[in-house]
């Protein structure tokens, strides 16, 4: 699509949110398909591997009907893609045999969302305020910046680890001196449901979007853009008007903030699958690790495609907040 | 001449650039030795001195069985050398083959292929990992394999658009018109001459990347490398256990000062590389 949206501007978008959203559904169907690929691939018999030994017939039967193994790959793909449109992803095996895949797997997937995009937006906020704060490159700033730098090098886990730990000594070092600790805070590991309390998933929050270099690579990224967007000729514009340069700016960054958003959510949606499990927060990585742990691999395998889905309705729905409020957006994306 | 170069640009880098070679160096050297040393680590087990403070004896303290946190430290090296080194080449051999292709085709072909590229960016490397994991037989090979095509795309995006940039150039044109095979021109004028210093950046950042999730699975404890072998990441595990800091400090510290190393390192090669260049 050329740059030319004069005339038929709204048939333009219309017609670009189409493509997008065809593009995006061509990712799922090639993400999905990568999935059953692997699973239609391993070595062995793919049912007695999901059964182990204590398969019955009928068991046995379904498993092969749900999966499409009587047909060939393209074929069983489909009728197994088609079914897991309509939601069928299949029962669970040993994890909590007989239940549902999508029904465990959407349970678990809301505090993982929660989780993901919490951590992502403190992140993105906390590098923003920072680069703010440090405006222009100056030679005396390495002194933070190199320090900094080791969160580039710090996983999220060993950051999870740290923290466990300081936290700990905290709570030791108030328990002897009489202080009293709410039931919030104590028992860090052992934690049932959000309800409970806000401290872990905080504290997860942190370790993910401190670890795993998320942080200062966001630092980096926007102040790139910042740098870009101060140096522009409508800037200099502004500043010749006089006018106030912080809303220009602002306005400017939002396109560049989201875009920068979105190519880190596959990143942070491998974080939270080991945080989460160092936490026991009993989302979907939790979940994905401990159905892995039994081998449960119908679980497993929805509750990987929960996490592609999740990649990619995001990727689409912050390209439409970009393209509305940017309409040049529309015309950059061919 | 290279070795001539190598300590040129080793005495005129920066502090911590000096500091990171010299880690990188030694986790080299200690991975070029660990085939050479045997180390059994349940004979190693000794209960009597568990849980102690560093000292001249136990260099960096013992763990919660008695075993030397310094030796474990060396030995778990292993884990992630070879496996890392070779992901690292597989990656940079393929990424660079398929981005040069996308970028030289263009057109169609090169679409549909940059599309499958985008296509292994948008899965979750971990998820991934776990999936693969629990359908196939889990190894380090295994997870050396898989996180060598997760780095591709990445590996083939910049390389791409070096070779697009470069195709526009009038010297690569010139060579063209010579009538040079666009395989050498290719692989000899644009990849060698041109895209060394990222191809080892990249390789270095691969390499980095297998450490980071050879440590996290061992830290899980069900695909890495599993007690009572050593790995800086099921050492680390140990802080679940322990009662002192030291069986976990070190490990983390390792992880820490050897991921930041190799990505200075990584990123001052590439620099000082486009430096030489202007």
């Amino acid at each position: 699509m050329s740059g030319r949206l004069d005339g038929g501007a709204g048939k333009a978008l219309s017609l670009w949110v189409l493509k997008r959203a065809l593009r995006s559904f061509a990712l799922l169907v090639g993400a999905s398909f990568l999935i059953y690929a692997t699973l239609r691939t391993a070595p062995g018999n793919m049912v007695d591997l999901i059964l182990g030994i204590n398969g019955t017939e009928a068991s046995r039967a379904a498993l092969r009907a749900e999966f499409g193994l009587d047909q060939g790959i393209v074929m069983g793909y489909l009728e197994w893609g088609m079914r897991a449109l309509t939601g069928d992803l299949g029962r669970s095996v040993t994890f909590s045999p007989g239940d549902e895949v999508a029904s465990v797997a959407a349970g678990a997937f809301l505090i993982t969302l929660a989780l993901s995009l919490a951590s992502l937006l403190a992140s993105v906020l906390l590098a923003l305020a920072l680069a703010l704060a440090l405006g222009k490159p100056q030679p005396k700033q390495d002194l933070l910046l190199t320090p900094l730098s080791f969160l580039n090098a710090t996983p999220s886990f060993v950051f999870a680890v740290a923290l466990t730990h300081a936290i700990n000594a905290f709570i030791y070092m108030q328990l002897q001196g009489g202080g009293r600790i709410g039931p919030a805070w104590y028992p860090i590991p052992t934690y049932q449901a959000i309800s409970d309390s806000l401290a872990p998933f905080s504290f997860a929050m942190i370790s993910i979007a401190l670890g795993d270099g998320l942080f200062m690579d966001l630092f980096n990224a926007l102040r790139a853009e910042l740098r870009a967007v101060g140096g522009a000729q409508y800037m200099n514009a502004v500043r010749a008007k006089g006018a106030p340069t912080r809303p220009h700016m602002v306005k400017n960054m939002v396109v560049p903030t989201l875009s920068i958003f979105t190519a880190r959510l596959p990143l942070v949606l491998s974080a939270v699958v080991v945080v989460e499990y160092i936490f026991t927060l009993d989302g979907s990585g939790y979940l994905l690790l401990e159905a892995a742990r039994v081998r449960d691999v119908p679980l497993v395998v929805g509750v990987s495609l929960f996490f592609i889905t999740a990649v990619i309705v995001m990727n689409l729905l912050l390209d439409l907040v970009k393209a509305a409020v940017d309409p040049r957006e529309v015309a950059r994306v061919e | 001449m290279l070795s001539k170069r190598l300590v040129l640009g080793f005495l005129s880098a920066s502090f911590s650039v000096q500091i990171s070679a010299f880690v990188v160096l030694l986790v080299l050297v200690a991975g070029l030795l660990n085939p050479l040393i045997t180390y059994d680590p349940v004979a190693d087990v000794e209960l009597s001195r568990r849980f102690l403070a560093p000292s001249f004896e136990h260099l960096l303290g013992t763990d919660g069985q008695g075993r030397s946190v310094a030796f474990r430290l060396f030995k778990a090296v292993e884990a992630f050398f070879f496996p890392g080194l070779i992901a690292g080449v597989i990656a940079v051999l393929f990424g660079s083959a398929l981005g040069a292709m996308i970028g030289y085709l263009g057109g169609a072909t090169g679409r549909l292929l940059a599309a499958l590229l985008e296509l292994i960016d948008t899965l979750p490397r971990m998820v991934f990992l776990v999936l693969v994991c629990t359908i196939y037989q889990p190894s380090i090979a295994l997870i050396a394999a898989v996180s060598s095509v997760m780095f591709i795309p990445s590996v083939a995006t910049l390389i791409r658009r070096r070779v697009e940039a470069l195709g526009a150039e009038d010297y690569i044109l010139a060579h063209i018109a010579h009538g040079f095979h666009p395989f050498k021109i290719i692989s000899y004028h644009i990849l060698w001459l041109q895209c060394r210093a990222l191809m080892i950046r990249q390789l270095i950042f691969v390499f980095a990347y297998v450490l980071f999730i050879e440590t996290a699975l061992s830290y899980l404890g069900d695909y890495g490398v599993q007690e009572p072998f050593a790995s800086w990441g099921n050492m680390v595990a140990q802080a679940r256990s322990s009662v002192t800091l030291w069986p976990w400090l070190f490990p983390a510290l390792a992880i820490i000062t050897t991921i930041a190393s190799l990505l200075t390192l990584g990123d001052a090669i590439a620099q000082r590389e486009e430096e030489v260049k202007r």
